[in-house]
């Protein structure tokens, strides 16, 4: 048997010194044959992987064909549970079908490796036990003649790439812009862009200490003003629970506040209610019914199984209080709770139900309205009703809310849709831009920074988006997109939760990815930003409190005791958080 | 920075109570490794160079490249490596917003720094790439001066592109078509690893092909070993010119003693040098002009010129953009006329690029051509510098025993 003590001598490189130590015939045989076997071993696993990687290409699981027609027929009848079960087998299998060639490649690979490794062992063993002594050459190389040979070749070389470059470079002329004209573009194009640039309103925006007048506060941007706000509590145990009220009816409206008043929604059936609880004590202060206007539907609107028709959430302005329910009834009270003027605008059926909630800017309710029959945007005067304006929109019926912003002095009102992320004016209803963004089901709404407008929504992307005139993506990530719950920015940092149980910091300006982290319970309350911390409620119920940093920093995680899907409000130091049937003040004071 | 990182497939969606693992985010290179891959590159290299140099030890330096490809290949998986990192480096000098990372930094520039006073030892026993090529060259056949001549033209194209693609922010051609990294990554579009087994199958019989007819950082080694005060020798003592090692390099890279060898008429050789310096500036200027005259077509290797150029076929000829970027972009927000700007805007970046690279070229093709026409006294065989790996095949060529101290 061949001793492995010749491999040593032998490999690498000590085959010239003594004869002696050369494998011998029958060793060369040996070699060979394993050289022949590794050979023939590589080439069957090449070939196996070449079949496998044939077979990655064309078995992608989410255009398998017998998939799609099970998942087609499901769609078609999605109480069939058979169909359900079998959308699940159907697509276990394709899934694993791809993962396991993608096992047989990566294995191959390692025998791939393996068989060649000794393949090529095997031949330098022989190859070195073949190799005779250097024999003295024969006439002297003519060095001068071999130099001419070599400058011919270069020059013939160098000649012909000279000539292909020119030709090429002539034969490709049709697929080249018009350059002079284009250059002309471009620099239009980009002064303009340079312009835009500078543009970025550098407006400060302050939120007010008190009032939290909209969905997700002031201006709707997430952002509670104020500090101390309380971040240890327990809603079973009490800790901290200043109050506790019951809602009357069920709804996923978040709580609004003016002054001492806290106002929120609910429905049941097709009673709807407004009420207005008194900030201090949790007493119900007054209840508005908000049914039987004229022009409602005798329907009550499909509706999301656990949303039912107060999930839009209240707008004041300290004057007037204003909602509007999934049927389109719309009202608007004053403070004290006498309507000032209610109204149907249609009905916006929609396949999840209608959930936009209303924002105000000066004296102007803005109403976005999403219907499979249409979408638009709508301004009533707030005091008599009216509609001032109603702006159509093109793409598909959208769930999120409206944002204001201003960027350049010019108030925007902010709407994320599919497929457009679009400004408006607030005062006209006109549309100053768009960018086609996303798309699919678009629930969260936008976040906002003094430069920037950031959308998103599950399985589509997170664009951070430069506003204004030529407005345009400036990054983008689709890491983390929520499908429910709202980004929240503030210059530096934007925050998402996602209906996965994610949090993702990223860095405002530049898209980098500052920190991750798996919180396990899904989110769909929006998350907000109060004194320098991001208050990030669970479905569970959990506030999970984190400082607005760079890096992540868990300050607390207080449990309310009840599941929770509506977004919190902040107001003089205090929390309020509409749970699955309470209403909680949340009190370090207390 | 736009970050495209997303999962393979949408989650299935688990009605039970899974819990869906956490992301994992691959994490940047720990510094510590990055220190160790440097520490090791230059002790590996002082190693070669002591093998190569004075030790004359072939057998150790097939030992160097074993280690060198198990480390810097298999399990540094190829990156970083000093090929690659001339593309950082050009990046770096022509991009101010662009940060070179230290590491890609000191892996360009020792490997040069050790050329300069020894030679090419880096392709000798450090280089993962030159490694498994120099272990799979079993049978080496020469090719003829004139095909070695034209096809060592390449890896100075393939290095102007290189750099004139990373400066301008287009791509980074060396990583992308590195024939080797997806053999040390088990892991690569099939179409690279069947380029590499091809290029490892060639060079069994014509030994390391990639590093003669491709490796662009080879044109920079060669170049600075040419300066080398202490490179290897074939001899260990004076020449005797037994010519034994006339045939011993598979690379064409002994340069023969001319005792004895025609020379030509010096009055042919006067003509011929003058002519060919003359030449230089000539050819030089011819290949900015190319290259110049290319450069709306080299600029097709920027994504955004490639993107524009399928948006403008959709919009002048009704064909559909249907790649990826063009889906992507048509998402994105961006218009068609910004697309097209920044494309004008890219080919006038290239417009001011290619003559440079033009330039390089035809330098290099004028200066290559005239230095075959100075005639130097030849006394002993010895290794053309710039070419010369290093490898110390020719030593066991020569009769010749070291001087006794």
């Amino acid at each position: 048997m061949f001793q492995l003590r010749k491999v040593f001598q032998i490999l690498p490189g000590k085959t010239k010194t003594t004869l002696s130590m050369k494998p011998d015939e029958k060793d060369i045989k040996l070699l060979k044959f394993i050289s022949q076997v590794a050979a023939g071993f590589t080439l069957i696993v090449a070939f196996t992987m070449l079949f496998s990687l044939i077979q990655l290409k064309t078995i992608d699981p989410l255009d398998n064909p017998i998939v799609a027609s099970v998942k087609e027929q499901y769609d078609r009848d999605p109480s069939d549970a058979m169909l359900a079960e079998q959308v699940r087998a159907v697509d276990l299998m394709a899934r694993r079908a791809y993962f396991s060639s993608r096992w047989q490649v990566e294995t191959g690979s390692y025998l791939l490796l393996a068989g060649a490794v000794v393949f090529i062992i095997c031949q330098r063993l022989i190859a070195g036990s073949r190799k005779t002594a250097p024999v003295k050459p024969g006439e002297k190389p003519d060095l001068p003649r071999q130099n001419r040979f070599v400058i011919n070749g270069l020059m013939v070389t160098g000649t012909l790439l000279f000539a292909a470059a020119l030709i090429s470079s002539f034969a490709m002329r049709g697929i080249l812009p018009d350059t002079l004209n284009d250059r002309r573009l471009a620099g239009g194009e980009e002064k303009e862009r340079v312009r835009s640039r500078r543009t970025g309103s550098t407006e400060a925006f302050m939120a007010d200490p008190t009032n939290y007048p909209f969905f997700r506060g002031q201006d709707g941007r997430g952002i509670a003003g104020g500090e101390g706000y309380p971040t240890e509590w327990d809603g079973a145990e009490g800790k901290n629970i200043k109050w506790k009220t019951m809602i009357p009816k069920m709804g996923k409206s978040s709580p609004v506040i003016w002054g001492d008043k806290i106002f929120v929604t609910g429905a049941e059936g097709k009673e709807c209610e407004v009420y207005c609880i008194d900030k201090k004590t949790g007493e119900i202060v007054w209840t508005v019914l908000a049914y039987d206007i004229p022009g409602e539907p005798d329907i009550i609107p499909e509706m999301d199984y656990d949303a039912g028709m107060a999930v839009s959430t209240v707008a004041t302005n300290g004057t007037e209080v204003c909602a509007v329910f999934a049927n389109g009834n719309l009202i608007c009270t004053d403070t004290d709770g006498r309507i000032k003027w209610s109204k149907n605008i249609g009905l916006p059926e929609n396949i999840y139900g209608y959930s936009s909630s209303l924002i105000i800017y000066d004296d102007v309710l803005i109403v976005q309205f999403d219907s499979d029959e249409k979408i638009s945007l709508m301004g009533f005067d707030v005091k008599s009703g009216a509609l001032k304006w109603e702006t159509p929109r093109q793409g598909y019926p959208s769930w999120a809310s409206p944002v204001i912003a201003s960027f350049n002095g010019q108030p925007h009102v902010l709407i994320n849709s599919n497929p457009y992320v679009t400004g408006y004016d607030p005062v006209t209803g006109a549309q100053l831009w768009a960018v086609e963004a996303m798309y699919g089901d678009v629930a969260p709404s936008c976040a906002v920074n003094s430069s920037m407008v950031y959308a998103v929504t599950d399985y589509a992307k997170l664009a951070a988006i430069r506003p204004g005139e030529g407005a345009s993506i400036v990054w983008e990530d689709n890491t983390f997109t929520p499908d429910v719950s709202s980004p929240v920015a503030n210059e530096e940092f934007l925050f998402i939760v996602t209906g996965y149980g994610d949090v993702a910091c990223y860095n405002a300006q530049n898209g980098d990815t500052l920190w991750t982290r798996m919180l396990n319970e899904p989110f769909y309350a929006s998350p907000i930003i109060a004194d320098n911390m991001v208050y990030i409620l669970d479905r569970s119920g959990v506030m999970h409190i984190v400082r607005a940093s760079a890096d992540y920093q868990l300050i607390s995680r207080s449990p309310i005791g009840e599941r929770a899907d509506c977004t919190p409000a902040f107001s003089d130091r205090e929390i309020y958080i509409r749970a699955r049937e309470n209403l909680y003040c949340i009190s370090e004071s207390e | 920075m736009v970050l495209y990182a997303q999962e393979r497939f949408p989650r299935p969606e688990f009605e039970t109570d899974y819990t869906y693992p956490e992301y994992q985010l691959p994490t940047a290179r720990g510094l510590a490794w990055e220190y160790t891959d440097t520490a090791v590159l230059i002790v590996v290299l002082s190693i070669t160079t002591w093998l190569a140099l004075k030790k004359r030890s072939r057998q150790g330096l097939l030992w160097m490249s074993l280690f060198s490809l198990a480390y810097f290949g298999f399990f540094r998986e190829g990156c970083i490596c000093s090929i690659g990192s001339v593309q950082n480096v050009s990046l770096a000098l022509f991009n101010s917003t662009y940060t070179i990372p230290l590491t890609a930094l000191l892996f360009f520039i020792i490997p040069l720094i050790y050329a300069i006073f020894y030679g090419r030892v880096f392709c000798a026993g450090v280089c993962p790439l030159g490694a498994i090529q120099e272990l799979t060259g079993i049978w080496p056949q020469k090719l003829p001066r004139k095909v070695e001549a034209i096809l060592a033209t390449i890896p100075f194209i393939y290095l102007a592109l290189a750099v004139l693609f990373s400066a301008t922010e287009s791509q980074f051609i060396i990583c992308r078509y590195d024939p080797f990294v997806g053999i040390f990554r088990l892991d690569a579009p099939y179409t690279m690893i069947i380029f590499g087994a091809l290029l490892i199958l060639a060079g069994i019989f014509i030994n390391r092909p990639y590093c003669r007819f491709l490796c662009p950082y080879g044109v920079l080694l060669n170049i600075t070993s040419r300066f080398a005060t202490k490179h290897l020798s074939i001899t260990p003592a004076e020449c005797i010119n037994c010519r034994l090692c006339e045939d011993a390099c598979p690379y064409n890279a002994i340069i023969p003693s001319d005792k004895e060898i025609a020379v030509e008429e010096p009055s042919v050789v006067r003509r011929k040098f003058v002519m060919y310096l003359v030449l230089i500036p000539v050819i030089a200027a011819a290949g900015a002009i190319a290259l110049y005259s290319l450069s709306p077509v080299l600029s097709g290797a920027n994504y955004d010129v490639k993107l524009a150029r399928e948006i403008r076929l959709e919009i002048d000829e009704g064909i559909p953009a249907v790649s990826n970027a063009a889906v992507a972009f048509k998402g994105s927000g961006r218009t068609d006329d910004q697309l097209f700007a920044d494309e004008v805007e890219t080919i006038k970046r290239y417009r001011k690029a290619t003559p440079w690279t033009g330039l390089f070229l035809g330098l290099s093709l004028g200066i290559g051509l005239f230095s075959l026409t100075v005639r130097r006294e030849r006394t002993e065989y010895r290794p053309d510098q710039g070419r010369c790996f290093s490898c110390g095949r020719c030593f066991r060529y020569c009769p010749v025993k070291p001087k006794q101290p």
